[in-house]
């Protein structure tokens, strides 16, 4: 049927060509996002939630896949992709989604009102829980998680805020193994968070 | 005969390989090519532009840019800091070489609308870029999901 060789050895490369591509598809037991040399306890604060509650996060997440990130909402170029990207891995894993809790703290408070950090949240699952406090709340539980604490650039309405890039998560033993910096793709999250799902604590 | 009808398929494969090459680019070497762009649907009261501009025979400048669904546009470049915290500052202008790119992408420069309507994904937006030398050029942006602004994923 192939009687030409290099018909024969191109269609042997397409078929190695697909294989592979169809192996980077699927999960391969370990992590792909920037794992720690020491995994990290999950650490302990308490801010306020988007119904004005009390929300004790050590507590709230204890035994569930916990994706941890802090951000605030008149940035529109890194924050929305991460949750955008955490949100389309639920889509597709139910299962995920109902275990997992994902945790938005906006270090913008004199901005961000809770009703605005809801609506915000709800342009990628309702689920997705919103947290923000006062200047002070927010530096103790930037330094329990060990991220450095948010700054804020320039004056009057007219400020910027820096914060940590990446995304925090735990497994449901505790303990985070990973961080998943600006530019982490969206196969590399459908891998970890089915990776991290699977490492319960005993 | 065999080697001359190989010889010609070559070069009219060669040909058209230049033909869609030509296209690709446009063609047009008096303006910058912009493609690939798209805005990420809302989620707060601003969106980022991004695109990809390919240069052509003389340096430009890329001074301003104006939507009719948002207040204003501003040039903004995000950041990373040593400590792994991304800050985002405001620029004047991007260039763009002659023959060289412009990658507007997340996590690096963007255009910011700012008070921008509500759009959803699928919506097309006019933005005009005004170049220094090239001058005014409008292009459409698609509106995406977040998530699908970073190209493949």
């Amino acid at each position: 049927m192939f009687a030409n060789k290099t018909t024969r050895l191109l269609l042997l490369l397409v078929a190695v060509v697909v294989l592979a591509a169809c192996r980077s598809g699927t999960s391969t037991g370990e992590l792909q996002g920037t794992v720690l040399d020491v995994p990290q306890e999950k650490g302990s604060f308490v801010l306020t939630d988007t119904e004005g509650a009390p929300y004790d996060f050590a507590s709230e997440t204890e035994d569930s896949l916990t994706l941890l990130y802090f951000g605030y909402l008149e940035c529109p170029d890194i924050c929305p992709v991460h949750l955008a990207q955490i949100a389309e891995v639920f889509d597709q894993h139910s299962d995920l989604a109902r275990e997992a809790k994902v945790v938005f703290v906006s270090v913008d408070p004199d901005r961000d009102t809770l009703e605005e950090i809801r609506e915000f949240l709800d342009n990628f699952d309702s689920r997705f829980v919103g947290l923000t406090g006062t200047h002070e709340e927010l530096a103790a539980a930037q330094e329990a998680v060990g991220v450095p604490p948010a700054r804020i650039f320039g004056e009057g309405d007219e400020y910027t805020v820096d914060h940590a890039g990446w995304v925090i998560a735990y497994a449901p033993d505790g303990l985070s193994y990973s961080i998943y910096p600006f530019g982490t793709r969206q196969t590399q999250w459908t891998n970890d968070l089915q990776v991290l799902a699977a490492l319960e604590s005993e | 005969m065999r080697i001359t009808v190989s010889r010609n398929a070559r070069a009219l494969l060669a040909s058209l390989l230049v033909l869609s090459l030509v296209a690709a680019c446009g063609g047009n070497e008096s303006q910058p090519n912009v493609a690939q762009v798209r805005v990420g649907a809302p989620t707060g009261p601003n969106a980022a532009v991004y695109f990809m501009a390919r240069g052509y025979d003389e340096d430009d400048v890329l001074v301003s840019a104006s939507t009719d669904v948002a207040g204003s546009v501003e040039f903004h470049e995000t950041t990373t800091n040593d400590d792994g915290t991304m800050t985002m500052q405001p620029l004047p202008s991007f260039s763009l070489p002659a023959g060289g790119e412009l990658i507007l992408e997340p996590g690096g420069r963007h255009l910011m609308l700012i008070g921008v309507d509500d759009l959803e994904v699928g919506d097309t937006i006019d933005v005009t870029l005004t170049w220094q030398n090239a001058g005014d050029m409008t292009v459409e942006a698609v509106v995406v999901d977040p998530a699908d602004t970073m190209g493949d994923g």
